[in-house]
C-alpha cells in the first residue's frame, strides 16, 4: 500500500532513491543537504536497501568522482550537495554529462560564500548551468519525491543518457515537514526500469573504457573508419539535452498516468494563468510564495498569473513562447544574481523571447539572497511597481532589489557604488 | 474544543526554545499528532541556523484541517506560541514577537509582568515534572513531549491517545515514560488568572 508519511524534503528525496532502488550512493556531508543521506544511511543499516554501497568519501569531488565510477559500471548512483560542496564539485560535473552517464543529484540549494551563509539562494544551482546537465526544481517535498524518480527515468532514457540535478530549497523545504505520498516500489518499477547503460566498464568483452582523449578532428582508424572528435561528442551532447525535453514531458505524462499527480506539463507549471495579463516568472520557493501573491493581486482586480519553471536545462523557449504570447508583462523574481549582469532567469527568459512577435515587457528583481525571508506582500509589490513603471527597459545594469535593509545599516550611498 | 480553532483555515503556531531543549522536534511531534487527529495538510518549519546549545532557536508550524497549505515563510503572527525556557523572555524581540494564546513553561510563581497583559497564557512547569519523573537526557530534563501534552489541553487539536500513539511509533520502549509524563502535563496546565 502506498503511504503517507510525515516527510522533512530531505527525507523525501532519500525515500525516492530508496523507491527507485539505488545502487550506489556516495555521501559527504554539507548542510543543509547531509539528512537526505543520513537518511539513506540508515535505510542501508537497517537492511531495507540491501542492493545499495553506500560509500563514505572525503571530499564533495570525491563523492562526484566515486557516483561517476559507479555510474560507469551500469549501475544507478546518487548523491547529493549543497553550495560550495556542489561548487568544489563542478570540476567533474562535465565529465559525467560528457560521458553520458545518468547520474542523479540533489541540490539542497544555499547561498555560495562568502561571506558564509548556511541559508537558502539559488545560486549554488545556477552555478551549474552550463556543465550539460539536465536541471529540475521542486517547490513541495512530494515535488522532490515525484521529481527524482523523473530525474531517474529522463536521464536513463537511451536517447537521453545524461546527469539530472533535482534542486529544492535548502531549509525551506529540505528541512520542513509535510505530507508525502511514498509509493509502493512494484509500482515505481513499473515506472523506472532496471537501468541498462551501454557503458558497463565490468563488461570486458564490450566497454573497453570511458573518457577518451580526443582530437580537434576525427582521427581516422584504417578499417574501424573515423572516430569522433571532441567536437562531435560535444555536439551528440548538446543535440540530447534539446531532444531531452520531449523525453521529460512524456516521462511525466507516463508518471501521471501511474500515479496520479501532474506538475504541469513537466517542464513548467502555471498557476490562475487562464485569463491572465500579467505574469510572474519564478522558480521554487519563490514560485511557492508567489502563488499566494498572484491571489492577493486578483483580489485586488489585477489579472496576474504565475509561471514556475520546472526545468531550467534544457531551457523550454518556445513552451516559453507560447505561455507568454498574451501577456503584456512578466515580472521575474530571481534569488541569485548572475553577477555583473542580472538575475539568471530574467536575462534567460529575455533571451527565449527575443524576436518573439509579441514580446511581452520583462522586469526583474532580485530576492531572498541568503535565505532573508520573501513574501507574497512583497513579490505583490514588485509586480505593481513594475506595472507603473513606464520602460522597464531604461536601464538593465541596474539591478533592483526587494527586502533589502539598508535603512537598518545607515549605509552612506558613495558616489559610484556602495 | 473550541471552535474559534475549527473555524479557522490555518492555525500557526510558534515555538521559542534554547538549542538543545528539544523545541525542533516538538514541531515535529506537533505535526504528526495534528495530522493523526486528522489535519489534510502539516508544516514543520524549523528556523534552522548556526545553533548550539542554549541559544534561542524558533520553530513554526502550520495545520490546516481540510487546504492545503501553500505558505513555507516565517510565521508572523501565531496563533499559539510555545515558550520552552521562560529565561526567553528576557531577551527583547522574543518578548517583542509575541501574539496569540501562550504556553509558558515556567514554574507556577512565575512573574509574568514582563507580558502585556493584553495576552492570555497558560502555564506548565514541564521542567519539574520532566526532573520529578527522572525523564533526562545526558542530565538535562526532556521538555518537548511535555509541553505537547499542555498544548493538547490547551487546544483540544489532538488528544491523549493520538499522543500515545505517536510516542509509540517515534520513542520505542521509551514511550511510556514520556507519555506519562505528557498526561501529567495535560493535567496540570493552568490558564493564568491575569489583571487588566
Amino acid at each position: 500500500m502506498p503511504s503517507i508519511k510525515l516527510l522533512k524534503g530531505n527525507h523525501a528525496a532519500a525515500y525516492a532513491c530508496k523507491s527507485a532502488r539505488v545502487g550506489m550512493v556516495a555521501a559527504y556531508p554539507i548542510t543543509p543537504q547531509s539528512p537526505v543521506v543520513e537518511k539513506i544511511s540508515e535505510f542501508v543499516e537497517a537492511g531495507e536497501l540491501p542492493g545499495t554501497e553506500f560509500v563514505k568519501v572525503e571530499s564533495e569531488q570525491s563523492a562526484i568522482a566515486a557516483v561517476i565510477a559507479a555510474s560507469a559500471t551500469g549501475s544507478r548512483v546518487f548523491t547529493a550537495s549543497s553550495a560550495n560542496g556542489l561548487a568544489y564539485m563542478h570540476e567533474l560535473l562535465p565529465w559525467a554529462a560528457g560521458t553520458r552517464l545518468p547520474v542523479v543529484l540533489c541540490i539542497a540549494s544555499r547561498a555560495l560564500a562568502a561571506p558564509w551563509s548556511v541559508w537558502t539562494d539559488h545560486a549554488d544551482v545556477f552555478a551549474t548551468r552550463d556543465c550539460g546537465w539536465i536541471t529540475m526544481f521542486a517547490e513541495n517535498n512530494q515535488e522532490i519525491y515525484d521529481t527524482v524518480l523523473t530525474a531517474y527515468r529522463v536521464a536513463e532514457d537511451p536517447n537521453v543518457y545524461l546527469p539530472a540535478f533535482c534542486a529544492y530549497d535548502g531549509y525551506i523545504l529540505s528541512h520542513t515537514l509535510m505530507p508525502v505520498q511514498v509509493e509502493d516500489i512494484e509500482k515505481v518499477d513499473q515506472f523506472l526500469p532496471p537501468l541498462k547503460h551501454h557503458i558497463n566498464l565490468t563488461d570486458f568483452e564490450h566497454v573497453k573504457g570511458v573518457g577518451p582523449v580526443t582530437l580537434p578532428d576525427p582521427p581516422d582508424r584504417g578499417e574501424y573508419g573515423y572516430a569522433p572528435g571532441y567536437f562531435e561528442f560535444r555536439f551528440s551532447m548538446q543535440r540530447s539535452l534539446e531532444h531531452s525535453l520531449s523525453v521529460i514531458k512524456q516521462a511525466h505524462k507516463e508518471f501521471s498516468e501511474i500515479f496520479g499527480r501532474s506538475y504541469g506539463n513537466g517542464v513548467y507549471k502555471t498557476y490562475k494563468m487562464e485569463d491572465a495579463e500579467v505574469a510572474i516568472f519564478a522558480v521554487m520557493s519563490v514560485a511557492a510564495e508567489s502563488r499566494l501573491a498572484v491571489d492577493f493581486l486578483r483580489e485586488k482586480g489585477i489579472k496576474v498569473g504565475l509561471v514556475s519553471l520546472k526545468v531550467f536545462r534544457p531551457f523550454p523557449s518556445e513552451d516559453l513562447r507560447e505561455i507568454f504570447k498574451d501577456i503584456s508583462n512578466v515580472v521575474v523574481f530571481d534569488r541569485e544574481i548572475g553577477y555583473g549582469w542580472e538575475g539568471v532567469l530574467s536575462y534567460e527568459l529575455k533571451a527565449a523571447l527575443y524576436k518573439s512577435s509579441t514580446q511581452p515587457d520583462i522586469k526583474g528583481y532580485i530576492v531572498g539572497l541568503g535565505g532573508r525571508d520573501i513574501t507574497y506582500q512583497q513579490i505583490a509589490k514588485g509586480v505593481q511597481t513594475a506595472l507603473t513603471m513606464e520602460s522597464v527597459n531604461e536601464n538593465p545594469i541596474q539591478t533592483d532589489f526587494i527586502g533589502l535593509q539598508l535603512d537598518k545599516l545607515q549605509f552612506l550611498k558613495r558616489e559610484g557604488g556602495y | 474544543m473550541s471552535v474559534a480553532v475549527q473555524t479557522k483555515d490555518i492555525i500557526n503556531v510558534v515555538i521559542h526554545g534554547r538549542g538543545g531543549q528539544g523545541a525542533i522536534t516538538a514541531s515535529n511531534l506537533l505535526c504528526e499528532c495534528a495530522f493523526r487527529a486528522g489535519f489534510k495538510d502539516v508544516l514543520d518549519i524549523p528556523k534552522i541556523g548556526a545553533e548550539r546549545r542554549g541559544a534561542p532557536i524558533q520553530g513554526f508550524v502550520r495545520l490546516s484541517r481540510d487546504k492545503e497549505i501553500k505558505l513555507y515563510s516565517g510565521v508572523r503572527n501565531a496563533d499559539y506560541t510555545l515558550i520552552f525556557d521562560y529565561t526567553l523572555l528576557d531577551i527583547p524581540s522574543v518578548v517583542k514577537s509575541l501574539s496569540g494564546i501562550i504556553l509558558l513553561n515556567a514554574p507556577e510563581f512565575m512573574n509574568l509582568d514582563c507580558i502585556d497583559p493584553s495576552f492570555e497564557v497558560w502555564i506548565v512547569d514541564a521542567t519539574g515534572i520532566s526532573v520529578k519523573n527522572k525523564l533526562m537526557i545526558s542530565g538535562f530534563p526532556i521538555l518537548n513531549t511535555l509541553i505537547l501534552g499542555a498544548f493538547a489541553k490547551m487546544t483540544g487539536i489532538y488528544s491523549l491517545d493520538i499522543i500515545k500513539d505517536v510516542y509509540k511509533a517515534r520513542f520505542g520502549k521509551n514511550w511510556e515514560k514520556n507519555f506519562l509524563s505528557a498526561k501529567e502535563a495535560y493535567e496540570s496546565v493552568k490558564k493564568v488568572g491575569r489583571k487588566i
